[in-house]
């Protein structure tokens, strides 16, 4: 009998910790599904659009199957539209050009010989749209790829969306030398609460050449390029008024690597919205654009902003 | 330092309750007894004012122990003028680690008085057998019936109101033994309005609502073995926290343990005791009483451990030993959530405790030989095992970048110890040596707000083992009359941890005036004293006096924070046939070796004037007692040195209270 009031009371005692296991009051929050509430994860390459010859087929790809606003990593296979083969191709061009409604073209910073990945049998570049379709205007891409002696030429027009990861996000400005700069986010795609690697492409308007040229092409191949050993010195902050002016420590400035984009480092305190406020320095060290900010710590007042910045939100 | 096990005043009134975490059977009861291994002396300390006292007005007793103070409600005992951190504080050896990052929930905030026996608080490297500390060890023992008590079912219940945070609490127990079966249970109920400080304003924020019940259940499995289970629940809502920007909505523990208990007649080994224990603490914050506050936020937290204890106890002759086993896995969690004013945005998430898993294990060790009728020598180690692992490490990485997400720690401790008793004067001596493992908050923290000196605290993984050097040593003197005892310790501490300003980053919470990070000092040294006086005037009038002494330094001199001054307590009790008298004065004198470069602030003296009237009485055939009596009946204005933001602590508190043991 004694025993049965034992085994009743550890059954008792064992269900009991369960119930409580089971049973927190407040859930704990799930925090890689929160993270990718924000941020789809798109990093897989899908076409966007293809072009059909009669003997090749050209097919544009980009992450997610999507042209944003803001910088694009594109990948272009070409295969042989009977066989279903990838054909060997021995230079490919790409060149996105806009055209707006006054029928003004134009170009963006853009890879124009793309490389090719012989293991995986595609070419690929970059390009950074510097604005949606739309009203402003629509994308085109020019595309001349060589097989053996023969060069073809296509036009595609494709559709550029808006870019809702802002941590990809960019900004086209003037200068204090008078020149036309273009800052694109390229990486983290995902930043997490930690330190984050920060990559930028940072590209010049070239002032136009000889407008004689002979094609569209010609010309606005070369109408952006990338900047070189300039310094984009960075100060993040949660404009938040709340937050106060919050900053994180360790950040470094990005700097040119050898792949020709700009590297540093951004260190998020908590998710939410954040301002990389930014000052570039051309090699000289002279201020092109960009403001100090407040440092201190003003709760219940908004972060002030650079005169150069990108919001970023996750 | 001697151990002291604090016996708790209103439990022993009518029953006979032993403080062993298995009862035993009646016959072996005297057994056990020779067993027991501490032959240090036991002294019964009680709360002189009150019999219905808290956990912490209870513990405020002991002359080695303070207190910081968040409000009425959940105060942080310091041992030896040092912070929870440096002392392991255990139920009945089971570890405990709260769920807020801000110390709003210790782990003497999740029992009652009702369900525990004693308080045992062992000081320094004496303190090592449930785990490495520096400060000492608190541990709180559970009650539990004896099997075959005479009286088959009885109980308690007490009732009382206060008059100046109105108060009201009902606290009840019952037991039922046979021969081999026991069964205990309490209940207890308290809520309270906000207090009245000494100039009879009120203290917003400083009520506090809690439940706790308890219940154990132990079997005679055989003449000399039982097992035993055990839960505590305990409940807290709704408890504001004046010194700081937000509140308490919900904090809930469960506290169990099944043991086992096997007693040995004969050979070396006298008893064997093992348990194992699972407990879980959630806390909730809330803020939304603050509307001043500019951001709202949600801090939940989370601390669930899972542990083993095992001790044995070996005797031979004039040879004694305890042998214990310790391990255990914690898991903490603590979450931050900050909500935008436009309340439709992004809100902004933050782990301040990044899922911090913490295993431990030790094996300790204390002998003790009789040299010889008056000599004796202890002599004790423990060697442990911390192992910390930080899930999102990558928190951490931001302000330590490449620390370590994985950290194993070995601590070794040591303490030896003489005692001698020359006809009236009783001396000891003894030293200790012993590291500590950070906490979870220094090691891993992230932007912990500290209302105190506002400021928000960065935890480093790779701090240094924390080791302490110390020496003790005590005199006693006994007359019939008069008895006075003097005890000094002195710690010399390396890598002592502690919040140095961070010139990196800026605050998170909106409050805070900057970042702290913990950084160990060189060194740091800390040095108690206290002198108790007990004299029988009278046969019914006995006098009381006690005064400690502390101080603290750094490496640089400076001094250390939350060192208590100088300070007293003095209390006159007059008994007359049924009827108890009690007065008593204890306060600080001035804080005038207080810290700025930690935040605080000089305090002034104050002293406060106590009285109170006791009456016994039958009720039917109901042991019963009375109690009237008035707290600071002065109303005088204070705050202590360790009152967080300086708040005012309670003016007059007119309180009262009945017994009824049956």
């Amino acid at each position: 009998m004694k025993v049965s009031i034992l085994i009743k009371t550890i059954g008792f005692y064992a269900a009991l910790a369960c119930v409580f296991l089971g049973s927190c009051t407040k859930g704990k929050t799930n925090y890689e599904a929160e993270r990718g509430e924000v941020i789809e994860e798109n990093n897989e390459f899908k076409e966007v659009s293809n072009v059909v010859t009669s003997a090749y087929t050209v097919s544009i790809e980009a992450l997610n199957g999507v042209l944003y606003r803001g910088y694009n990593d594109i990948r272009v296979r070409i295969k042989n539209t009977q066989t279903n083969t990838p054909v060997e191709v021995s230079g490919l061009t790409f060149l996105p050009i806009k055209t707006t409604v006054m029928g003004e073209k134009s170009s963006c910073p853009n890879q124009y010989h793309f490389g090719y990945k012989s293991a995986d049998k595609y070419f690929s570049g970059y390009t950074v749209f510097t604005s949606e379709s739309g009203t402003e205007g629509s994308w085109a891409l020019y595309i001349n790829f060589t097989v053996g002696n023969q060069t073809f030429s296509l036009i595609k027009e494709v559709a550029v969306r808006q870019q809702t990861n802002k941590n990809l996000n960019m900004t086209v400005f003037r200068g204090k030398d008078d020149e036309q700069y273009v800052i694109a986010l390229i990486a983290p795609r995902k930043p997490n609460v930690a330190e984050n690697k920060l990559v930028a492409g940072i590209y010049k308007l070239n002032r136009m050449l000889d407008s004689a040229a002979k094609g569209p092409a010609d010309q606005l191949q070369f109408s952006y390029s990338q900047v070189e050993r300039y310094t984009l010195k960075l100060d993040p902050r949660m404009p938040e008024p709340s937050m106060g002016n919050h900053s994180s420590p360790n950040n470094r400035d990005l700097i040119q690597d050898k792949d020709g984009l700009y590297h540093g480092v951004v260190n998020y305190t908590m998710t939410g919205n954040w301002t990389l406020n930014f000052i570039l320095l051309n090699p000289e060290g002279k201020v092109i654009r960009g403001t100090e900010v407040p440092k201190d710590f003003t709760p219940g007042v908004e972060g002030r902003k650079s005169e150069l910045h990108l919001d970023i939100l996750f | 330092m001697k151990k002291l096990s604090l016996v708790l005043f209103i439990l022993s009134l009518g029953l006979d309750v032993n403080g062993q975490i298995a009862p035993v059977k009646r016959d072996t009861t005297r057994r056990l007894g020779e067993v027991k291994v501490d032959a240090t002396v036991k002294r019964k300390i009680e709360n002189d004012m009150k019999m219905a006292v808290s956990v912490d007005e209870f513990l405020a007793s002991s002359d080695n122990i303070s207190f910081i103070k968040r409000g009425a409600y959940a105060w942080e005992p310091l041992l030896n003028n040092m912070s929870t951190e440096r002392s392991t504080i255990t139920i009945d050896g089971m570890h405990i680690f709260g769920a807020c990052t801000d110390k709003m929930d210790p782990i003497t905030s999740y029992v009652e008085t009702n369900n525990l026996s004693s308080i045992d608080i062992k000081s320094g490297q004496e303190g090592n057998m449930h785990g490495a500390t520096v400060a000492g060890s608190i541990d709180l023992k559970r009650r539990s019936t004896p099997f075959g008590l005479q009286q088959k079912v009885g109980g308690a219940y007490q009732t009382g109101f206060e008059f100046n945070n109105k108060q009201a609490f009902n606290l009840g127990n019952l037991f039922y033994s046979t021969d081999n079966f026991v069964a205990d249970g309490s209940i207890a109920f308290r809520k309270a309005g906000n207090y009245y400080d000494g100039n009879n304003k009120e203290v917003l924020h400083s009520q506090y609502n809690k439940l706790n019940a308890s219940l154990g259940l132990a079997y005679k499995t055989s003449p000399l073995s039982a097992i035993r289970v055990d839960a505590i629940f305990d409940r807290a809502k709704d408890v504001g926290f004046p010194a700081l920007p937000m509140d308490l909505w919900l904090s809930r523990a469960i506290i169990t343990s099944a043991s086992y208990k096997q007693l040995f007649e004969e050979g070396l080994v006298k008893v064997w005791d093992t348990k194992v224990y699972f407990n879980a603490v959630e806390h909730y914050m809330d803020d939304t009483t603050r509307p001043e506050n500019l951001v709202h936020m949600d801090m939940p937290g989370w601390s669930t451990t899972y542990g083993l204890v095992s001790k044995i106890n070996l005797k031979k002759d004039r040879y004694s030993s305890e042998v214990q086993f310790n391990a255990y896995d914690n898991l903490s969690i603590a979450e931050m959530r900050m909500y935008p004013q436009d309340r439709s945005k992004q809100t902004m998430f933050a782990y301040s405790w990044p899922w911090v898993t913490t295993r431990f294990a030790s094996i300790a060790m204390n002998n003790s030989w009789e040299i010889s009728e008056r000599s004796k020598v202890n002599l004790g180690g423990s060697l442990g095992w911390n192992y910390n692992y930080s899930k999102y490490v990558e928190f951490n990485w931001i302000f330590h970048p490449g620390a370590s997400q994985k950290k194993n720690r070995w601590l070794p401790g040591l303490h030896a110890s003489y005692e001698l008793s020359l006809n009236q004067f009783d001396i000891s001596l003894g030293t200790g040596f012993g590291h500590r493992a950070p906490s979870v908050s220094e090691a891993y923290g992230y932007y912990i707000y500290n209302s105190f000196d506002r400021y928000d605290y960065i935890g480093n993984p790779d701090l240094k083992n924390e080791i302490s050097y110390e020496g003790n040593a005590s005199v006693g003197f006994k007359t019939e009359k008069l008895s006075i005892a003097a005890k000094v310790n002195y710690f010399y501490i390396n890598n002592y941890i502690i919040g140095r300003i961070l010139s990196l980053g800026s605050p998170m919470n909106y409050q805070s005036v900057g970042v702290k990070g913990y950084t160990s000092l060189k060194y740091a040294t800390l040095f108690n004293t206290a002198i108790n006086v007990d004299y029988k005037i009278l046969d019914n009038l006995h006098w009381k006096g006690v005064l400690t002494y502390a101080r603290g330094k750094d490496d640089e001199g400076g001094n250390l924070p939350f060192i208590r001054p100088l300070s007293y307590q003095t209390s006159l009790h007059y008994g007359y046939k049924r009827l108890g008298l009690r007065t008593s004065l204890n306060g600080d004198f001035a804080q005038t070796n207080y810290s700025p470069a930690y935040g605080e602030d000089q305090t002034a003296s104050y002293k406060i004037w106590n009285l109170s009237a006791d009456y016994s009485f039958s009720l039917g055939k109901f042991k019963s007692v009375f109690q009237v009596g008035a707290e600071n009946l002065l109303n005088e204005y204070y705050s202590t040195y360790a009152d967080w933001g300086n708040i005012p602590r309670m003016g007059r508190n007119i309180f009262t209270s009945l017994k009824v043991n049956f």
